[in-house]
């Protein structure tokens, strides 16, 4: 009898012990706000278009938060694009670059890699940074070392590149950061869906107002 | 279906065969083997020479008697129905004749004369027993909780796309047979096992190592054969309904018969499977990860003794599936539609001739259609999942023959003949093979065991293959066995990594083109002004070569005592030529064209462990555990050398890249390096009480790259959390074992991760079962 007595003992044991360890995983998502920051949640891009048909460019304003129409395309109304395949191609303002959107027109646009994380980033880089190492626009990764996202070979999904921020010179020559979250509706931390909806794009962005080149969003 | 049972009623039929097996002096030999050959049915004599085999059908039969110093013996008997027969039977005596004898009183299996158990890699038997224990109602679910097998989902091949894995090979390297015959039907190379209803299912066998000697091209990582009903007795009814979580209904009805005054004898089965399916994704706010389904099933069997000798079977299947799943991420919304159909048949001709030759005849047939699309229900714009006809023709003879008392030959010859007719691929496509094959199973003493085989294959495309595999086991003390086995397995191109032709436009733009197609393909592109970049790669895509894989197997059985048995076995597969994707170009919008390579050289390699142990009276606890290490021989290399993106690390907690080291790899995707379960089963005859409590375990696997891309799984990237599953279930039987109720319920505390979309929530089902006569 005391044998089975003991068995009992050690399977409640057991199975309490595994019950502690038994619950829900959940996905945990990284914290945008900051109290500095503009955090945009799923603002859709041309939604329901696909690679054949092609994808409509549209273009952000930092200072209204808002789309702008694309008739100001050759202002300094807006200060980034969203080209390409999924409106996925974050490109810049600049009258006097050829590769950007505003070519012709007055946007003094430039934009630069950091790697580092968003919140690490407090500071604009020199002049000559800007001039060494400008790109036009950032998407797809395939080895450039400056787009911000990847696609991972065996899931076919879109993964961003961690810790890589961009510093903008925006349309109107201030300076700011700029981090690209997801182009996946909801911005799941991890994308577990082929067909998920896309392009939806969650990112956030700090200007500094008083044109100096501090980036800093600590409090 | 009930005007059926009703006239089979009248027909119940049990004879019993008794006697006594004498020598020629007239003594008594105990310990001699009487068998009916046709069913197998038998045992051996006791002290005194006395043997009884009871619940025959009747008809006609041979009966055969092994005894040691004995002259073989086959002696015929007409059996009729409820007859008591005695029929005493006198053996020579043979000096030749002193090994000890083989008493298999396992029921002959006439869909395949190898016994799957009698393999040179290791095997394993789910009974019907188990699976109705568990409460399991598909073949996903069942195989789900066995050592080292897992269900896992395919992400980048669609939310449908879920198939088994075993000892860490995907889906696309198992072999599903069904009575012996392989079934088809694939999603990326993605066998859904769900589609298989556990109801009408005999036992389920598995090997688990390369069985290409045996069964051909596929089975690389093994073979899970599922055994529907092959011995009817006596006339009986069935009917079964369960109910339970997500709407779930499972319900059955099954009546079997024999006929002809025990000539002939039928089956017939039918399932009815509903679900709403689970959803694991909280972004979706309508539609399911496990999609929803209904599923039909009839299956059947029908034997008929042409004479003594000669013995017809039929065996026929068909199921059906049809799944809507609407899906919305708060707004966006698309439908996925399913609809497949899946037909087996087989005409088999037993001949089992006095001599103990045993030939086996068979026709197979099997036909799977699918039709799956995703529409985007804003813009109408439809997402071609997977949509293909597939034929499979297979003539097969089998022949098998016991020498010297010890010495078990099988051999076979036959053909097969595959088309394909797939809206990806153009045109339709064809394939055939040819194969023979022979297998050796040598008792050649009493403390060691030799199997051998080989396959010779010729494909009209791959030329031909010779598959040799050996095994050997060596019992030193009655306690311990000692085996070792090697075996070969090789997997010829499936028809989408030579023919598919496939951009994906809801998914990044990226083109995958078969290697058949290539040349072609990418010209068309370049002609459209489509492409950017053509990699050096490109001149080197040429005809795919046949994956192959080399299994080595060794380890031992342990039982000190008769309640308590231990199973090691440590495992190395070998994998040559593994076919990969790689980009081989860019269309100007910077998306990869992929294509197929025989690149890399994998390894699989660890250990099984399994044990059973009756702890008292009714209680069993059984456990396994799977240790693995799979990974590409390629990354370990490109590590090593630093070859471009390989040679870093990113450690985003640091922000630090560094030199990449061998130990910061992973392995592939999807494999956990620990697996174990344990199983609790209980039994309480008196009260006719039956309960198992079961406990899964899955260590963390790698979902995908994260951070930074590198080509391979790093401390860094996303792995799916480590966790545990609990089943259980209970089930009584009242009215004389006529009825039996059952409470089921899986994954016991509910444990959901999005990161595994194919794992449904808790379900509770509760079951009632009622049989006939």
């Amino acid at each position: 009898m005391t044998k089975y007595n003991y068995l009992k003992t050690l399977l409640i044991t057991v199975a309490s012990a595994l019950l502690i360890s038994s619950c829900t995983k959940e996905q945990v998502k990284p914290q945008l706000q900051d109290g500095k920051s503009t955090v945009v949640n799923d603002l859709p891009g041309d939604v329901g278009s696909t690679i054949s048909s092609g994808f409509k460019t549209f273009y952000f304003s930092f200072t209204t938060n808002a789309k702008i129409d694309s008739g100001q395309k050759k202002s300094s109304q807006w200060d980034i694009s969203f080209a390409r395949e999924y409106n996925s191609y974050v490109g810049i303002n600049n009258g006097t670059n050829d590769a950007s959107l505003g070519f012709g027109g007055t946007g003094k646009g430039s934009m630069v890699v950091v790697n580092k994380a968003y919140d690490q980033v407090t500071e604009a880089p020199s002049d000559n940074v800007f001039t060494s190492a400008a790109i036009t626009s950032a998407g797809w990764d395939s080895g450039n070392g400056s787009g911000w996202y990847f696609y991972d070979l065996k899931t076919h999904l879109a993964v961003p590149v961690k810790n890589r921020t961009y510093v903008l010179r925006t349309a109107d020559g201030r300076y700011a950061k700029l981090e690209m979250v997801s182009m996946y509706k909801g911005a799941p931390a991890v994308v577990t869906d082929l067909n998920w909806p896309a392009p939806y794009f969650t990112f956030r962005y700090f200007v500094e107002q008083d044109g100096s080149r501090n980036l800093s969003t600590k409090d | 279906m009930l005007l059926y049972i009703n006239h089979i009623q009248a027909q119940s039929s049990s004879a019993q065969i008794q006697g006594t097996v004498t020598d020629d002096k007239g003594n008594a030999v105990a310990g001699a083997a009487v068998t009916i050959i046709q069913t197998g049915q038998g045992g051996a004599t006791t002290e005194k020479g006395k043997y009884t085999i009871s619940n025959i059908t009747a008809g006609v039969y041979h009966i055969r008697v092994n005894a040691i110093g004995y002259r073989s013996m086959v002696v015929k008997a007409i059996l009729k129905t409820n007859e008591h027969l005695v029929l005493p039977i006198s053996v020579e005596s043979d000096m030749n004749m002193l090994n000890e004898v083989n008493i298999n009183t396992k029921k002959y299996n006439p869909d395949n004369l190898i016994d799957l158990q009698r393999t040179p890699m290791p095997s394993m038997v789910i009974t019907r027993k188990q699976i109705e224990q568990m409460g399991s109602r598909r073949l996903d679910e069942v195989l789900k909780e066995q050592t080292g097998l897992a269900i896992v989902n395919d992400i980048g091949s669609g939310a449908r796309a879920i198939g088994l894995q075993m000892q860490g090979f995907d889906s696309g390297y198992t072999m599903i047979l069904i009575d012996g015959q392989p079934m088809t039907g694939r999603n990326s190379g993605n066998f859904d096992l769900s589609r298989i209803t556990v109801a009408n299912i005999e036992r389920i066998e598995i090997i688990k190592g390369a069985s290409s000697c045996l069964f051909g091209s596929d089975a690389m990582a093994g073979v899970v054969n599922i055994v529907t009903r092959q011995h009817v007795s006596q006339s009986q009814g069935m009917a079964g309904v369960r109910y339970g979580t997500f709407n779930t209904v499972d319900a059955n009805l099954e009546g079997e018969s024999p006929f002809a005054n025990g000539k002939g004898s039928g089956y017939i089965a039918g399932n009815y499977y509903r679900t709403d399916g689970f959803n694991a994704n909280p972004y979706l706010s309508e539609g399911k990860t496990v999609p929803p389904y209904t599923s039909y099933t009839i299956q059947g069997r029908a034997k008929y003794m042409l004479s003594t000798v000669n013995t017809l079977n039929f065996t026929g299947r068909f199921a059906s599936r049809h799944s809507v799943n609407d899906k919305s991420y708060t707004g966006s919304p698309t439908t996925d539609k399913l609809d497949e159909d899946d037909l087996n048949g087989s005409a088999v001709l037993n001949t089992n001739l006095s001599s103990g030759l045993r030939i086996k005849s068979q026709y197979y047939l099997t036909r799977y259609a699918t039709g799956q699309n995703i529409t985007d229900l804003t813009s109408n714009q439809v997402t071609p999942g997977n949509n293909f006809t597939q034929y499979l023709h297979r003539g097969e003879v089998q022949a098998s023959k016991m020498w010297f008392n010890s010495l078990t030959v099988t051999s076979g010859i036959g053909t097969q003949y595959e088309t394909m007719d797939n809206d990806a691929f153009p045109g339709g496509k064809h394939q055939q093979n040819s194969f023979l094959y022979s297998q050796g199973d040598w008792k050649v003493s009493n403390k060691v065991g030799v199997i051998g085989g080989f396959r010779l294959e010729h494909h009209s495309r791959y030329g031909s293959s010779l598959t040799p595999s050996f095994g050997i086991n060596y019992q030193p003390l009655k306690m311990l066995v000692l085996k070792a086995a090697i075996a070969t397995g090789f997997k010829t191109p499936d028809f989408r990594q030579l023919y598919l032709v496939f951009t994906n436009f809801a998914g990044g733009g990226y083109t995958v083109l078969g290697t058949e197609q290539f040349a072609a393909e990418l010209k068309k592109l370049r002609d459209a002004g489509e492409i950017s970049a053509v990699f050096p790669n490109a001149s080197k895509v040429s005809a795919l070569k046949p994956e192959r894989s080399v299994s080595y197997s060794a380890g031992f059985t342990f039982t000190p005592v008769a309640a308590f048995k231990i199973d090691v076995n440590g495992f190395y597969n070998n994998v040559h030529n593994f076919i990969n994707t790689d980009q081989v170009a860019s269309k100007k919008g910077g998306q990869q064209v992929f294509t197929y390579f025989n690149i890399d050289k994998a390894f699989l390699s660890g250990l099984d462990v399994g044990m059973s142990w009756l702890a008292a009276k009714g209680l069993t606890i059984a456990a396994g555990y799977q240790l693995l290490y799979a990974k590409d021989r390629g990354v370990v290399d490109s590590i090593k050398a630093g070859t471009g993106n390989y040679a870093t690390v990113y450690n985003p907690n640091t922000s630090e890249e560094r030199r990449s080291k061998v130990s910061d790899y992973f392995g592939l995707t999807n494999r956990s390096r620990h697996m174990a379960n344990i199983r609790f089963s209980y039994e309480y005859e008196p009260k006719g009480i039956t309960g198992t409590f079961r406990v899964n375990y899955r260590g963390k696997y790698g979902f995908q790259e994260s951070n930074r891309p590198n080509g391979f799984l790093d401390p860094y990237d996303t792995y799916v959390a480590s966790f545990f599953l609990f089943n259980a279930s209970v089930q009584k039987t009242l009215l004389n074992k006529h009825m039996a109720i059952q409470l089921t319920a899986d994954n016991l505390f509910n444990y959901r991760d999005m990161l595994m979309p194919g794992q449904p929530g808790r379900m509770i089902l509760a079951g009632l079962k009622y049989r006939f006569f």
